[in-house]
């Protein structure tokens, strides 16, 4: 009787204390699910790589055809592009011109202004007024692009043509001045974050030597936090120049380089406007197909470098903070 | 003085960065202000009878009784209207006469046969009538004033004639008085300009083929095949709109050589003055309210129903369906993905040269142009992978979804890993002390912990693929189309709609309201996701700081 009554407490005993060491083939089957399932996991966080180098492959392998039909220097340094003529011809400089165009302009109009915005988010204004700011500054990257581009024809291009008198409202300006805004957000908040991140020992000592806040941020803050601005305009850069919708819309789609030079109300072509307005009436594996095909591989080639040099320079900047 | 200067740049400086956020807060007010106004005019507006006419017939919609009181109480303004055109075109329109003229001279012929009347009889009175007709025709179209009456003179000594009486002839003569009396009221130089005017005024107040009008298409007419010519004015602000139309004639002048033209407006009243359709103006800029009977509309359907007419009447409705069907499918394959990729590479990832190419990879996708996207989504889904699984190589539903899945990946990686890494150390630390392995501290503790962070990450995410249109222009995105059927037909989206209605054709340029309702509805979707995962990261925030 009593014999069974220990047995009773003792069977949940033994089975709930277990030996602290796992035996071998317990610790072996550990091993093997946790490598295993890092190893999954592993290529699942490949897939963005994967999905890049198809993104190179296939683009690069629908441009294929082009390339080895037309010359590639004719296609660089020609400027007439007449796709569907009896003798077609494939001249993308006046898509690349009209592409740093638009997004040089554009960096002149959001630059100053995005950086004077960082630094009076970073160095002027209080926690209290930043938190204010900072949504619009999010609203205004939140807008959808093609909302953008629907400002841009409707509303901005009939105020240029009526009010300001341009011969059309469509042209490399607009595109420019709407590209500035939406590059504003991306420069912002990089270069803000590069400022901020300097810290009060440069400014104090700055201010102790007797410096203005005007000196400091110009003698001092800007020059120390030089990379991050940098990287901030390049990606800002990146922004405007693979931005479709927008230039598609509000270019004016001319593929002509501007004459004079500096005559940026004139209408020019993009290259993404390029790819976005023609690529519907091509057929599929024909000359036209895959000379656009090219283009996205220019513009593939030309976001890498860039980001490539945006990188660059952010890591420059951590180091820089690092030490 | 040194100092004085330097602290004035100072001042001015900090003024300067003051202004550039101010203008920066104005832009946005400047761009979403006007877009948001205009738009809410799709939803909220002052709808006519015609617009509830438009709804009964198109949707089903509405109080059939009470609309059938409401048609029959404009209708007798109208009447007057009718009237009046038409009292004014006996006098003008020559062509509408000399055909009638033409059909009582024939129809003469057949009474005349019917009564028996044959042989010498027959052929004098025809001959009669045919002399009439003659006269009356050179008379209508005939610009002297004495040659008319002359004819009319003429023509109405017949009257008197015993054969005539009782028979369809006698219309002829009445023709004639009332042509008579017309021609006294109207300077017969002005006649074509009239002519001309009442073309477009009749096109104003029923509608050409093209563009619909005022009162919607004229009774007696057969009803047009498009539905956007069907109805009259159905919101109030088009109906003033037309009613501008009405009464000014606007014309481009060029003053002087080589100047750019003036527009120049002259008033039809005063153009119209001593004649009989001088009445129909002041008529129908007063009675205006009765004749239409706006009121004030909310059409909450706009945001279901379909379009009519390439979004002349209608809503959004399978646009908004098709831009939530890509969106949420695009997140189920971009969440799975990017969650395991964040955790991989918080948790297990080091500063080797294969997790160093992971990121710049990550950072490369998230730099790759969102046309190039497109060009990808074709080339990749489209064109090769959809053909090897047996699939129609057409855009699609799947193919634009999964085309902004990779899109997305680079932003919802970089969001979870922020929110992953934000989990306080000591929170995993107690997990593993308690004996818990590594995945289960992940599952169980860490996920929950920075599941907010994820949440706004996938929200972000969200909102920027439902807003994206480069990379769906040739892998599903279409701007007319039925509704799709299942995930392998094209759909219509806002973003693409949106596009198409800004640069699109004549139609969506008469209806700015619904051009707006849609980019509007499209900026309000994405701004709702956006306030949502601000709100939701600022309750993050307070969290991790009371801890």
């Amino acid at each position: 009787m009593s014999q069974r009554k220990l047995n009773i407490a003792l069977e949940p005993a033994a089975a709930k204390y277990r030996p602290l060491a796992l035996t071998p083939s317990e610790d072996l089957k550990g091993y093997i699910a946790s490598h295993l399932g890092r190893a999954i996991l592993f290529f699942i966080t490949c897939s963005s790589v994967l999905a890049v180098l198809l993104i190179f492959f296939f683009v690069i392998r629908e441009a294929f055809g082009f390339l080895t039909h037309f010359s590639l220097l004719e296609f660089l340094t020609k400027t007439g592009w007449y796709p569907e003529a009896q003798e077609p011809k494939f001249g993308a400089l006046a898509l690349i011109a009209g592409s740093v165009y638009v997004t040089v302009a554009s960096l002149f109009f959001s630059v100053p202004v995005g950086i004077l915005a960082a630094v009076f988010l970073s160095d002027i204004v209080s926690f209290k007024i930043r938190g204010f700011v900072k949504p619009v500054i999010e609203l205004l990257a939140a807008i959808p692009s093609v909302a953008y581009g629907f400002f841009a024809v409707l509303v901005l291009a009939p105020f240029m043509q009526k009010k300001l008198g341009f011969p059309t409202g469509t042209n490399a300006l607009n595109a420019s001045v709407i590209l500035a805004v939406m590059a504003l957000p991306t420069i912002i908040s990089v270069a803000e974050d590069s400022i901020s991140a300097l810290g009060r020992e440069l400014r104090e000592a700055s201010y102790s030597l007797g410096a203005t806040r005007m000196e400091t941020i110009f003698g001092v803050v800007i020059p120390a936090a030089h990379s991050g601005i940098i990287a901030a305009v390049v990606l800002g850069m990146m922004r405007a120049i693979g931005e479709t919708m927008v230039v598609w819309m509000a270019s004016g789609n001319a593929s002509q380089i501007p004459h004079p030079w500096w005559d940026i109300s004139q209408s020019v072509r993009t290259m993404t406007a390029t790819i976005a307005g023609d690529m519907g009436e091509t057929v599929k594996g024909s000359d036209h197909y895959s000379a656009l095909f090219s283009v996205g591989v220019m513009l593939l080639i030309m976001t890498f470098f860039l980001n490539l040099v945006s990188e660059y320079f952010l890591t420059r900047a951590k180091k820089a903070l690092g030490k | 003085m040194k100092i004085v200067i330097r602290n004035t740049f100072d001042k001015a400086f900090t003024i300067l960065t003051a202004l550039s956020v101010i203008f920066i807060s104005l832009v946005l007010l400047g761009i979403l202000g006007p877009m948001i106004w205009r738009g809410s005019g799709a939803v909220i507006f002052k709808g006519t009878v015609e617009f509830r006419k438009m709804q009964m017939d198109l949707f089903e919609r509405g109080n059939q009784d009470v609309l059938q009181n409401e048609i029959v109480e404009t209708d007798t303004v109208r009447k007057t209207i009718f009237e009046t055109i038409n009292r004014f075109k006996k006098g003008i329109d020559t062509e509408a006469l000399c055909d009638r003229v033409r059909d009582i001279h024939r129809e003469f012929g057949q009474e005349l046969r019917l009564k028996g009347i044959t042989g010498q009889e027959y052929s004098r009175l025809r001959s009669i009538t045919r002399d009439i007709r003659d006269k009356l025709e050179v008379t209508f179209e005939s610009q002297d004033k004495k040659e008319i009456t002359k004819n009319i003179e003429y023509v109405l000594q017949f009257k008197k004639d015993e054969r005539f009486k009782a028979t369809c002839a006698e219309e002829l003569f009445q023709i004639a008085l009332g042509f008579q009396k017309d021609i006294a009221k109207i300077d017969l130089n002005k006649r074509k300009q009239y002519e001309e005017d009442l073309i477009q005024i009749e096109q104003t107040l029923f509608g050409s083929g093209e563009i619909p009008g005022l009162l919607g298409p004229h009774p007696d007419k057969p009803l047009p095949a498009l539905a956007m010519n069907r109805f009259g004015a159905t919101r109030w602000d088009q109906s003033l709109k037309l009613l501008d139309k009405l009464l000014w004639i606007e014309e481009w002048v060029e003053k002087e050589p080589g100047k750019p033209l003036e527009k120049v407006r002259t008033s039809r009243k005063e153009k119209f003055a001593g004649t009989d359709l001088e009445p129909l103006f002041s008529s129908v800029q007063d009675n205006l309210e009765k004749i239409l009977k706006p009121r004030l509309t909310i059409y909450w359907q706009f945001f279901i129903d379909d379009n009519f007419n390439s979004h002349y009447f209608g809503g959004v409705g399978p646009e908004i369906l098709g831009t939530l069907l890509i969106t949420f499918l695009g997140m189920l394959f971009a969440v799975p993905l990017g969650l395991i990729s964040a955790a991989y590479l918080v948790e297990c990832a080091s500063d080797h040269f294969i997790f160093r190419m992971i990121r710049m990879c990550i950072n490369t996708l998230a730099g790759v142009p969102s046309i190039v996207f497109g060009l990808f989504g074709l080339s990749f889904f489209v064109l090769f992978l959809f053909p090897l699984f047996g699939m129609p190589s057409k855009g699609c539903i799947l193919a634009a979804s999964m085309t902004l899945a990779i899109l997305t990946l680079p932003v919802m990686i970089r969001a979870s890993e922020e929110a992953i890494r934000t989990v306080p150390q000591t929170y995993k630390e107690a997990s593993l002390a308690l004996g818990a392995s590594g995945f289960r501290t992940f599952v169980t503790v860490t996920l929950p912990a920075a599941l907010p962070g994820i949440l706004t990450g996938i929200i972000l995410s969200l909102s920027r693929i439902a807003g994206e249109t480069a990379p769906i222009l040739f892998a599903g995105a279409v701007a007319m189309g039925p509704i799709p059927k299942s995930l392998f037909d094209p759909t219509r989206t806002l973003s693409y709609g949106s596009y198409d209605m800004a640069v699109g054709d004549r139609i969506s340029m008469m209806v700015p309201h619904n051009q707006y309702g849609m980019v509007v509805t499209l900026v309000i979707l994405v701004l709702c996701l956006n306030a949502l995962a601000i709100g939701l990261r600022s309750r993050v925030f307070k969290r991790l700081k009371g801890h």
